[in-house]
């Protein structure tokens, strides 16, 4: 019989994350690869409906794994349920989002499983009779094709590489519903708070001047604001280290675990382009970027690349500007 | 109470890195000095401040690397660890993590740490495996990504807080032994202090050949290695700042972003 694909659904607060759609369009991606079927796996204290909008959705068959005691995610129980129910599927390839949930339980997952385990999977190909995921390595300076030679590969898939497809099925999907008394958890969930909500000026800002650890020192940030003051409607971003220092406010940061934007303009100053800030700022309408180590992984995404110290080419940029008007 | 934290040295951020001629491998300059991660840093950071709260906490750091690795470790002893146990390789090239996790597994299995920490992911490997899979072989529960530690005086428990999505934030209760990744601490990493720097420079670090580890099968080979393609055909400018200033404030202006 041939072996499955698992795709591990993610949903927060009873709503299906788009993250689970991106993993079943590399799921679809990987089976014209391999062809296999597809198994969507959700596990949750009320999953039925949510399994159901899945299996409409894309026409694949849906797994709901009921487990009544804990409403929310807790990656001890998602290994101690995932395990043994995946140990019966047996599948060639489990496929997990590359979130901070995802991230949590994944490596643990493989490790029972007697899986290899590959994150931040961007694209997959097959070459040779062989399937080769690729990954970033150095912040996205270099990829590399990695060949699994395991019976079982558990797979976190980087976000923002794979589309959803809207193209309707034919039919739904079969939804088998299974209820598990879950059993003991090490850790247990004591509150969940939610972020006082604040407006965020960076989701709007049709120009967004963002800056990166070559910003060197808070004071240079003056810069980064004095930039973003000659565009009307701009607003100031920064990657996840610049707000981690406290330089700038949290609400300001860009990337995986910050606000994800799509402004007109982009100007990354001193960014390297992780895959996490890349994962925030990949739509944006055109990017400028300046860079003083030229490999940095911004320059793949951006239209105007510029390699020079951000703090002699802004005040440079700014004094040409000053002279035309 | 006693804590490990995982420490990987990383190549330094501009250090330059290639693919080998035969694309069968990555590059770093054996000459360029090593750092260490800085998840790894507010790691240890976090271990700390739990040692500020807590006085008799001891503090062990780990690094699995090349000889050279050792500054990373020295380093940790002067920001203020008590101990270093070095795995020691005989290759420049980074073991996938499931080898490192065993490794430093095997070393941590009979010190009876209460909590292990590491970095969330390190920078230039970005697999982020490394702690939970070390907290598979020992049995113990794990967090990964969290953004603030709360040891409970006197009980073997710690409440921890992880951002599980953008705007929400987790309030989790678990026991102790644990592993814990950092995301993030509260406060910046501290610089090695001077009596602490001199104190490193006489102390030994205890040296484990990576020979003498059994080594599991990490089924997987990295095929190739190769530089990614641009998803945008970007344009380099060229000229001096000034020259570069003016011709981006030309492009600016034509795509109407600025009068």
């Amino acid at each position: 019989m041939t072996r499955p694909i698992v795709v591990i659904a993610e949903h927060l607060e009873g709503k299906i994350r788009p993250a689970t759609y991106e993993l079943i369009a590399f799921a679809l991606e990987l089976r014209q690869a391999m062809p296999a079927p597809i198994k969507v796996l959700i596990l949750g204290n009320d999953p039925e409906d949510m399994a159901h909008l899945i299996a409409a959705k894309t026409g694949l068959d849906v797994m709901a794994v009921q487990e009544s005691n804990r409403p929310r995610y807790n990656g001890d129980l998602y290994k101690n349920i995932l395990a043994p129910l995946l140990s019966e599927l047996n599948p060639d390839y489990v496929c997990i989002a590359q979130t901070p949930m995802g991230m949590d339980f994944a490596p643990g997952l493989a490790h029972r499983l007697g899986a290899v385990c590959i994150t931040g999977v961007e694209s997959v190909y097959e070459d040779r009779g062989r399937i080769l995921f690729t990954r970033a390595f150095y912040n996205g300076k270099i990829l590399a094709d990695i060949c699994v030679q395991a019976k079982t590969a558990v797979l976190t898939v980087a976000p923002g590489f794979f589309k959803p497809s809207s193209a309707d099925p034919a039919a739904p999907g079969r939804v088998e519903i299974r209820k598990t008394p879950g059993g003991e958890a090490r850790i247990r969930t004591v509150e969940t708070r939610k972020a006082p909500a604040q407006e965020s000026e960076i989701a709007q800002a049709p120009v967004i001047v963002s800056a990166g650890r070559g910003v060197g020192k808070k004071e240079n940030l003056a810069l980064i604001f004095t930039l973003a003051a000659l565009f009307p409607l701009s607003a100031v971003a920064g990657s996840r280290w610049i707000c981690v220092a406290g330089w700038l406010e949290h609400r300001r940061q860009v990337g995986l675990t910050g606000a994800v934007v799509s402004p007109k303009l982009y100007i990354a100053c001193g960014i390297s382009g992780s895959v996490q800030h890349l994962a925030g700022m990949r739509d944006s309408g055109f990017i400028v970027a300046v860079n003083s180590d030229p490999h940095a992984a911004i320059f793949n995404i951006a239209d105007i690349c510029i390699v020079e110290d951000l703090n002699i080419f802004i005040p440079a940029l700014i004094e040409a500007h000053r002279q035309k008007t | 109470m006693k804590i490990l934290v995982c420490i990987k040295p990383v190549p330094e951020s501009e250090a330059p890195v290639r693919i080998a001629p035969d694309g069968k491998s990555i590059q770093t300059d054996p000459l360029s000095p090593l750092r260490m991660n800085r998840y790894d840093e507010q790691a240890l950071e976090e271990a700390l401040l739990i040692r500020d709260t807590f006085p008799d906490t001891r503090i062990e750091a780990i690094s699995v690397g090349p000889k050279r690795s050792e500054t990373v470790l020295k380093r940790a002893l002067g920001m203020g660890a008590d101990h270093g146990i070095h795995i020691c390789t005989d290759i420049e090239n980074d073991p996938v993590p499931a080898v490192v996790a065993a490794w430093v597994a095997a070393a941590a299995r009979s010190r009876n740490y209460d909590l292990i920490l590491s970095g969330m992911m390190s920078e230039d490997g970005l697999h982020g495996q490394v702690g939970p899979l070390v907290a598979e072989h020992l049995s113990l529960p794990c967090v990964t990504a969290v953004v603030g530690i709360r040891i409970t005086p006197g009980k073997a428990t710690a409440s921890v807080q992880r951002v599980p999505a953008e705007g929400l934030r987790d309030l989790l209760a678990l026991s102790l032994p644990a592993v814990l990744t950092i995301q993030s601490g509260a406060q910046k990493p501290r610089y090695p202090s001077l009596s602490n720097i001199l104190r490193a420079k006489g102390q030994d670090l205890e040296i484990i050949a990576a020979a003498s580890l059994s080594r599991p099968e990490s089924f997987q080979q990295a095929v190739r290695f190769k530089y990614p393609q641009k998803t945008r055909f970007g344009r380099f400018l060229e000229g001096s700042p000034q020259q570069k200033a003016q011709e981006l404030l030309s492009k600016l202006k034509e795509k109407s972003f600025l009068a």
